[in-house]
């Protein structure tokens, strides 16, 4: 799968590639307007990352571009402007998702794996993990064809965790990927350590592996080794 | 006092002196001329008693006439040329009252016969003429008096009225909303000028403050992208598989603590934005639906700590706020409520017309008054993480939105109210 970063800030750009590159993408990153505009209108990217602030030019073009030339690529704003205004410009645009700076790169891979999943009409959604398998549209979960009850949160962990595989996930990433920015005026994130909990037990019950890791003090990886 | 009753009190000080010479100005050349005509009179009178002396004494019989008025006996004294006319004072017959009189005084020789004659003329109506000048100066000074208090009302009327309207801007100004006030040119040149100086320094504060939000602004906005570079690198440091548990934990709570200054400065952002007014309210927001849609949202946390919550929606509360603000509102105060709370403590949401409460047990003392909206004031020793900004985004909002934030506790139930002041319809 190809991804195309579209980003000025040589070292936040660096940290995406390698990420996502890490978790299996094919990852081109350019710095300015100019070259965004010569890659999408050259080859076509699963999803492009777009910055709205660059140098030459806004991202949002980027995104009327695409949008034009009826790309089938998704498309994920990322910008250090937080207001809602544009977000919903960005989003009318047909601009998938839009991600505010700073943000974890968990939480970019795992929007980006879910916005090409979306995109992706003709094949499979499905999400497989060895024997684990996720049918993202009615959000149901099998271990080897048998079917776990998992709660909405406990899906979105799941999902998320197979998205970010044999990654270190902190417990601040996970918390704000499920319950959103607004979790840290609630509590502190050892909440989260309940639902983690309960997902890695009905897991292994429905005979998976364990695959839930605590990596101490710090958060959780998924992985099969 | 008002300037005008100063001015006008300075005016009517200055005026009495200039009354007081005037009036015995106007005494003496009354009191002067009735003197001349009294003189005139007693000499012409005088004039008639000799010629009437020489008839009577024409036999050589002596003459001698005593009466109040006229005296005329002979002397023996030289003859003067010129009779004598001066005042004199001498007690009334019928009251003794002492009263002056204007008296002539002539030795005249009669046939040989020196004879003195004193004839003397009543001035009572000198002093009449004293009171009536001074009852004059009065009713002036009173006339005077009262056309001034009057004109002076009329003026401070008419022509401070600018003054008071430019009086009135500067009451009801705010920071905020500076540049809609302007100070009009008026027909008084003083006013006009007293305005435009408003104006320039009106604009001046304005720019002033303008730049020191969009600085603020600036600089929270300028951080996101280094804090984002930081973050993601920590985050790439974080999957070296090289890495012992000891340095994954350094890496960790490097990364949690940056977290913290990112929300930090989030929240300073929106402090500042909403300072600068750049959320406008489109139409009425539902508080219990926002409410609704937080409690949801929070649930699992709310399970977790084992709160009962209790929905009281009388009514709904409609509030004039842009979404991403009312939002903002409800996460700050549900989950101060949650946060803040034991374990298996009680929430209540209650909603009428008028009032949306959130009350919440919890073990902390009462927040002092003048903490309760202070940035960067964190409750005691909780080990929740905080910004300290909650409370006073909330009251920013409340503030730049016209409602009011009402803080109580009660036992163990500490409650915050929401309230409209008239202009949040």
């Amino acid at each position: 799968m190809k991804v195309l970063v579209i980003e000025d800030e040589p070292a936040l750009r660096d940290s995406i590639q390698t990420y996502l590159e890490q978790q299996g993408f094919v990852c081109e990153a350019v710095a300015d307007f100019r070259s965004g505009m010569e890659k999408v209108r050259q080859y076509q990217y699963d999803c492009v990352v777009v910055d709205i602030g660059l140098p030459f030019g806004s991202g949002l073009n980027i995104v009327r571009e695409l949008k034009f030339m009826e790309a089938r690529s998704g498309i994920i704003i990322i910008s250090a402007k937080a207001s809602l205004e544009d977000k919903l410009t960005g989003l009318e645009l047909g601009s998938d998702d839009y991600l505010t700076k700073p943000f974890h790169l968990s939480e970019l891979n795992a929007r980006i794996h879910a916005i090409i999943r979306r995109r992706n009409f003709g094949g499979s959604k499905a999400i497989n993990f060895h024997e684990i398998r996720l049918e993202p549209e009615s959000q149901a979960v099998s271990v080897d064809g048998k079917g776990v009850e998992l709660t909405e949160k406990e899906y979105q962990l799941l999902e998320y965790f197979i998205a970010n595989q044999r990654r270190v996930l902190t417990k601040a990433a996970i918390a704000t990927h499920i319950w959103g920015d607004e979790y840290e005026q609630v509590s502190n994130y050892d909440f989260i350590y309940t639902h983690i909990k309960n997902l890695r037990k009905k897991l292994i019950d429905a005979g998976s592996g364990d695959y839930i890791k605590t990596v101490y003090g710090t958060g959780y990886r998924f992985t099969d080794s | 006092m008002k300037l005008l009753t100063r001015t006008t009190l300075y005016f009517l000080a200055a005026m009495v002196p200039l009354l007081a010479v005037g009036g015995y100005l106007l005494f003496y050349q009354f009191s002067n001329e009735i003197n001349k005509r009294v003189d005139r009179e007693l000499v012409s009178e005088e004039v008639q008693w000799i010629r009437y002396l020489q008839t009577a004494t024409a036999g050589g019989s002596r003459f001698i006439l005593r009466s109040p008025d006229i005296l005329i006996y002979p002397v023996v004294d030289n003859p003067t040329l010129y009779p004598q006319i001066t005042t004199t004072f001498d007690k009334r017959e019928n009251d003794n009252q002492q009263v002056s009189f204007r008296q002539l005084r002539h030795v005249v020789s009669v046939r040989g016969v020196p004879y003195q004659i004193i004839i003397r003329k009543s001035q009572e109506q000198k002093s009449a003429l004293v009171a009536n000048v001074t009852w004059i100066m009065l009713i002036v000074f009173m006339g005077l008096f009262a056309v001034m208090m009057l004109f002076n009302w009329l003026i401070s009327r008419k022509v401070w009225q600018p003054f008071r309207e430019t009086l009135q801007k500067i009451r009801t100004m705010e920071l905020g909303k500076m540049p809609a006030v302007h100070f009009d040119r008026t027909a008084t040149e003083e006013f006009t000028e007293l305005n435009a100086s408003l104006n320039s320094m009106t604009q001046k504060i304005y720019s002033d403050y303008r730049s020191m939000k969009e600085f603020t602004e600036n600089a929270a906005h300028e951080m996101q992208t280094p804090l984002a570079v930081a973050q993601s690198k920590l985050e790439l440091l974080l999957q070296d598989e090289s890495l012992g548990e000891p340095q994954i934990q350094t890496i960790a709570q490097a990364s949690m603590a940056l977290n913290r200054l990112s929300k930090l400065n989030q929240s300073l952002l929106l402090l500042a934005r909403i300072e600068n007014n750049q959320y406008v309210a489109r139409e009425p927001v539902s508080m219990a639906e926002i409410t609704r849609k937080y409690l949801r949202l929070f649930e699992e946390i709310i399970q977790d700590k084992g709160l009962h919550v209790h929905t009281e929606f009388w009514d709904n509360f409609f509030i004039w706020v842009h979404p991403f603000l009312a939002d903002s509102l409800v996460s700050n105060l549900l989950g101060n409520a949650i946060k803040y709370n034991y374990a298996g403590g009680e929430i209540q949401v209650s909603i009428t017309e008028k009032e949306y409460c959130i009350a919440n047990t919890s073990r902390l003392p009462a927040i002092e008054p003048e903490q309760l909206f202070k940035r960067f004031h964190t409750a005691g020793d909780t080990g929740e993480p905080s910004t300290g900004l909650g409370l006073a985004i909330v009251k920013r909002i409340a503030e730049n939105h016209h409602l009011q934030v009402v803080y109580g506790k009660e036992g163990e139930t500490h409650r915050f109210c929401l309230t409209k002041t008239q202009d949040n319809v």
